[in-house]
């Protein structure tokens, strides 16, 4: 059994959106249920979140950026560059308990106290440009962690593996020059699906040409593309790159009873797909692999699927 | 949608006794595909086109396998030997559509734009046909792509727009097509927001079916067959 971090943190539930929003607290209470339904709490470190420094999130985001999404939360505005985008007046100090989580959880595993981690945070990441708040995310986590693992732990090259059914079209741009982050996404068809980014000819440009890739999956499919997708886009990829950490950016909502999209992806394939992530860990990095959730808002179905994602860790 | 406002509108021309290498120099460095000709009081003449070039040269010399020789019996070609004297033009007042439907018509892959006295006002083509489509579709601007199948009465789309303005979502674009099926349109409405899944409820539930994108995607395989 492996030594799996878990970061949960009561204090994520303060980020508000209201009440017809899909990106609730209560997802990070049902991925909880799910976990411990599984019976596997007492295995996991628990993690609780320290409020990240901002140094560390201006090596992705804009310094005036920044202070703008500070004060339109404490300004008391429900919406920040975009009616998707709903916010609270804790919403700031949410984002940076987000990042700060998931930093200490680096910190532990490059000091060797756990071999691998899931971090249940919200606000989500992947959409966030480091200038410019979308799909309900704000500070880009994974982003940051990427360049954390960089700069704090001279980590050279990082593999971010986004099976969100979203295009994290935030990550992208911010790696999509740069050779030592490799981007692979699955995502719902662009012109279908929000955001209208990652297609496939969109393959990194400058010194990062051929170090971001994006696979397309159509409206209505589902299990079958996954299999062959994962299989002949990202396992050739990975095996290319040879990473010394993989970022996972974990988003349930390709599941076939997800209504954000319109990919079916099952359960079962789910779990499939992320124990040949935990195999490519192994492969490259000695199974360092950090996932942090995304998107995700079949409150029905997040249970199992944390659960089940959360048991894959543990038993990789 | 007027061309005057998608148009380029700093024309790079050549002079028609340039020689046939030059213009196909100046088309190389500013990477474009149509050189017009004007007279002194910049009056539109003829237009060269890189395809017009193409087929006046010997092969040889476009593989760049040629001889000096060959090149020095070539160089008294001139762009007036080979260009298109009066060519298709458009006004600075037509529409897209109209260049639209003169482009394929006509299949050149642009229009010189004139006003009344001929004089030149700048060049429209292809490519910038596409940007300013790619604008009206709002592609570049992120959203969700709802299709949704209307029957064919009044009223309907309203009943859709109401419906999309209640929830406070902003349009990108609409496009209807009118010969989905018998009695049915299919509308495509690009929504600038993430957060679809209340919206397609509303739209359900007013008695619209939304298009499963897959149903046409299998269909045009199977013609494709
Ligand atoms: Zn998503």
């Amino acid at each position: 059994m492996k030594r799996t971090g878990y970061l949960h943190d009561n204090r994520y539930i303060l980020h508000d959106t209201g009440p017809h929003h899909p990106e609730t607290s209560d997802r990070l209470l049902a991925v909880y249920e799910g976990i411990k339904e599984e019976g596997i709490l007492e295995h996991l470190t628990m993690i609780s979140a320290s409020r990240a420094d901002l140094k560390w999130i201006e090596t992705v985001h804009d310094p005036v950026y920044i202070r703008r999404f500070e004060e339109i939360c404490l300004s008391g505005h429900n919406t920040f560059d975009d009616p998707d985008n709903c916010i609270s007046m804790d919403t700031y100090e949410s984002a940076f308990l987000a990042v700060g989580g998931i930093l200490d959880t680096v910190d532990l595993m490059m000091t060797d106290k756990i071999d691998n981690a899931f971090c249940a945070v919200r606000p989500p990441g992947h959409h966030a440009e480091k200038d410019k708040a979308m799909g309900f995310c704000y500070f880009n986590n994974i982003a940051i962690t990427a360049r954390y693992l960089q700069e704090k732990w001279g980590i050279e090259k990082v593999a971010i593996i986004d099976i969100d059914v979203h295009h994290g079209n935030g990550t992208q741009h911010i790696f999509e020059q740069d050779a030592s982050v490799f981007y692979y996404s699955i995502h719902e068809h662009p012109s279908f699906a929000y955001p209208g980014t990652g297609r496939d000819f969109e393959v990194g440009t400058l010194g990062g040409h051929g170090f971001t890739k994006n696979s397309l999956v159509l409206p209505g499919q589902g299990d079958d593309v996954y299999y062959m997708l994962i299989q002949g886009d990202l396992m050739p990829a990975i095996n290319k790159f040879e990473p010394e950490v993989i970022l996972v950016s974990t988003g349930f909502d390709a599941h076939r009873d997800d209504e954000m999209s319109d990919i079916k992806v099952s359960t079962q394939c789910f779990s499939w797909m992320m124990q040949t992530i935990m195999d490519l860990g192994e492969r490259h990095c000695d199974g360092r692999v950090i996932s942090i959730l995304e998107g995700g808002y079949s409150l029905q179905r997040l249970p199992e699927l944390a659960g089940n994602h959360v048991k894959i860790l543990l038993d990789s | 949608m007027f061309v005057s406002n998608h148009m380029k509108k700093t024309v790079i021309t050549v002079d028609q006794d340039a020689s046939v290498f030059e213009a196909q120099q100046l088309m190389a460095e500013k990477q474009i595909r149509h050189l017009p000709i004007v007279d002194a009081e910049n009056r539109l003449l003829a237009i060269v086109t890189d395809r017009d070039i193409r087929s006046a040269l010997p092969y040889t010399l476009l593989k760049g396998s040629h001889t000096d020789e060959e090149k020095a019996g070539l160089i008294d070609l001139k762009v007036k030997n080979i260009m298109t004297l009066d060519p298709k033009s458009i006004s600075p007042m037509d529409t897209i559509q109209d260049a639209l439907l003169l482009i394929q018509q006509h299949k050149v892959g642009a229009f010189p734009v004139i006003n009344e006295k001929k004089e030149l006002m700048g060049i429209l083509s292809v490519r910038d046909l596409l940007s300013s489509f790619i604008n009206v579709l709002n592609i570049n601007e992120p959203g969700t792509l709802l299709c949704v199948l209307v029957e064919e009465k009044v009223g309907q789309l309203k009943k859709l727009v109401d419906t999309i303005t209640e929830e406070g979502i902003s349009f990108g674009s609409v496009l209807v097509n009118r010969h989905w099926e018998e009695d049915k349109r299919a509308v495509f409405i690009y929504l600038l927001t993430n957060n679809v899944v209340r919206v397609k409820k509303k739209i359900t539930a007013l008695g619209f079916s939304l298009l499963d994108p897959m149903s046409w995607y299998i269909d045009n395989l199977s013609q494709k067959e």
